[in-house]
């Protein structure tokens, strides 16, 4: 067997393993999946919502936020303006004057991350819920969350992002691809690995984000550096599929690659942080640290045998092209044609195992189930893209425009 | 007992993905091995069946060597329908070659084909030299593992050019590519086929793909097919 071959049997071998994870969960898991925690004692929640530029937004986020369902008394709005240059501190002053329970924090910029730990002094609340500015969670989605937090050892509990702008070819993507992000992460629930509270809505224990020092400011994604902290600090995570938030995707592909620019950078930034716990620590040493990066190299050795494919069979065209511009035949395709073999076989399960997930994961969702045509389609096409942030991000890290760290 | 309460915690899924792709990646592999090796046998059963053929064509030019001239059509005849199989059989040969990616026994099979092309030019030599030159042989001398995609294709190119010519020139011409660069025992092995070591020693070929006409002229790399056949008869 050729080197080649089996760099493939790798790659297929994790990605059937991977995939059968998912499925099996799903399987074991079935009643559980829209199960919410009874609450038994209200706690008082603090949303944080960090804000720069966000005056077309920040009025539907607050109001958004003013008619979740939770007892009167029971939730203070934290409006951190972040420096910014329009009129969202003007809004958010408006809306403070209308509610009591809307405070401002108003900062000079300093990012995300230090714009929340600025704001982490101010919480009252023994949970702290972070949302976007631009995101705008559903009424139930607190009631649904809250519940997880009678576990004492839970810091953390995520929602279900779903897209609110669904007009054009990279939004409608976008859908089925927050669909399937969601649903990989409501599986991951299940063996204790929710490994990314994201930014358009999650709740956090008070008490243990000031023990674990607050958001790290150095990562560019500083929801993930969070929750692996908090992981590694033993505690676990948790993510509601019934708790609904609604964000704003990108609408172009430029803005879409430099938001997946920047969930790579700081993905391999926390990676990097947190690799000595590997193989230590339960499911975070043992599952999460090894399958994210085992994303990152797969996608990277997928890539690399993607372009030695398109050079192989490129370069066979270039050559027919120069001698056929000499009056010589074109080579067929149909001379380099491949027969049944070990890899086609495994190939195929990998690719039928991988489509039956996505489909059971859309049926999940709110899109509905998906013709197999708009699967391929995702599959091959969407998320094929996402090697382009990748490589920009691993450009940017070894050029040196991004630090690498580890405290 | 670890194994167990494995088994037993919500953990257990991550053992049980384990076994059930070690499961699929076994099955694959043994349906992987077995179509190939229904290819393989298929292969190794016609190379039986063209040794017989090879050998029963040698007798027959030796019965011709001794019969005179006047069996020259039959045996020039049987020669080309002997060519043609074996250079059909050739290109099959490398399409199951490209597909090949779990054994290398097709390479032994290779190195056999070779060493009866090889015979065959040296049977065609003879006849040529029984019956007055009837025919043209073109002997194409390529690498059988030349690294570059490039090269690779630039090959294609040029046995295309050949395949014209022979479709073109029918039974006027012998067409033998043979893999120059086969070694006798495995890639390691420094030691090449002798025979075809012979050849490009004796027609002092120094690079691959290398072209020999009429066992006289010897064109280096690519040649389009009005140069060559310049040194054909007709």
């Amino acid at each position: 067997m050729n080197f080649l071959t089996s760099v493939y049997i790798v790659m297929f071998f994790f990605g059937i393993f991977f995939v059968m994870i998912f499925i099996i969960i799903h399987k074991k898991n079935l009643k559980s999946l829209y199960k919410s925690p009874e609450i038994t004692k209200y706690p008082l929640v603090s949303f944080l919502v960090p804000a720069f530029n966000e005056e077309k937004n920040i009025e539907n986020t607050i109001d958004a936020i003013l008619k979740i369902d939770y007892p009167k008394g029971k939730k203070e709005i934290i409006i951190i303006n972040d420096g910014s240059i329009d009129k969202t501190l003007e809004i958010a002053r408006r809306l403070e004057k209308k509610h009591k329970e809307i405070k401002i924090l108003d900062k000079p910029n300093s990012g995300k991350a230090n714009s929340l730990n600025d704001a982490i002094k101010l919480v009252r609340g023994d949970l702290m819920a972070v949302t976007d500015a631009d995101s705008y969670p559903n009424p139930d989605s607190l009631k649904n969350m809250v519940g997880h937090f009678e576990d004492e050892k839970v810091a953390a509990v995520t929602s279900r992002v779903l897209v609110k702008n669904k007009e054009n070819w990279l939004e409608k993507f976008q859908v089925m691809d927050y669909s399937i992000i969601a649903w990989t992460r409501k599986l991951l629930d299940f063996v204790d690995s929710v490994y990314v509270t994201n930014g358009p809505l999650s709740i956090y224990r008070t008490e243990v984000v000031r023990k674990v020092g607050g958001f790290d400011p150095k990562n560019l994604t500083e929801d993930i550096e969070i929750t692996w902290h908090i992981l590694n600090e033993g505690y676990k995570t948790r993510m509601s599929y019934n708790a609904i938030v609604y964000t704003t995707v990108p609408s172009k592909l430029k803005n879409w690659i430099k938001q997946r620019v920047r969930w790579n950078l700081g993905g391999i930034q926390t990676v990097h942080k947190y690799w000595r716990t590997m193989f230590k620590k339960g499911a975070f040493g043992y599952f999460v640290i090894p399958y994210v990066s085992a994303s990152f190299v797969l996608a990277l050795i997928g890539f690399a045998l993607l372009s030695r494919y398109l050079w192989v069979k490129g370069s066979y065209y270039l050559v027919s092209f120069y001698y056929a511009f000499k009056g010589y035949n074109f080579l067929k395709y149909t001379e380099f044609s491949i027969s049944l073999t070990l890899l086609l076989f495994t190939a195929s399960m990998f690719f039928i195992l991988a489509i039956y997930y996505y489909k059971t994961g859309f049926k999940h969702s709110e899109t509905g189930s998906k013709s197999i045509i708009s699967i391929l389609l995702y599959s091959f096409f969407y998320r094929s893209l996402y090697i382009i942030p990748l490589l920009i991000a691993i450009y940017k890290l070894t050029k040196g425009d991004i630090r690498w760290y580890t405290k | 007992m670890v194994y167990k309460i494995m088994l037993q915690s919500k953990f257990g899924i991550f053992l049980e993905s384990l076994v059930i792709t070690i499961v699929i990646l076994i099955i694959g592999f043994s349906l992987g091995l077995y179509v190939e090796s229904i290819r393989t046998n298929k292969i190794v059963e016609e190379y039986k069946n063209f040794e017989i053929e090879a050998l029963d064509l040698k007798l027959q030019n030796y019965y011709y060597q001794i019969m005179g001239e006047s069996s020259c059509n039959e045996a020039i005849k049987q020669n080309f329908i002997f060519a043609d199989d074996l250079y059909e059989k050739g290109l099959q040969l490398e399409k199951y070659e490209e597909a090949n990616q779990i054994t290398n026994e097709l390479s032994r099979e290779k190195k056999r084909y070779v060493l009866l092309k090889t015979e065959l030019w040296l049977n065609s030599v003879l006849l040529k030299n029984k019956c007055n030159n009837p025919f043209d042989t073109l002997v194409y001398l390529y690498e059988a593992d030349p690294g570059s995609s490039l090269k690779v294709a630039q090959q294609k190119v040029i046995s295309n050019t050949l395949k014209t010519i022979k479709e073109e020139k029918g039974n006027s011409v012998i067409l033998l590519p043979i893999a120059g660069d086969l070694t006798l025992r495995n890639p390691d092995d420094k030691m090449k086929l002798g025979i075809v070591d012979m050849q490009i020693r004796i027609y002092n070929i120094t690079k691959l793909p290398s072209l020999i006409i009429n066992e006289k002229t010897v064109l280096s790399g690519f040649q389009t097919a009005e140069e060559i056949e310049k040194y054909l008869k007709k």
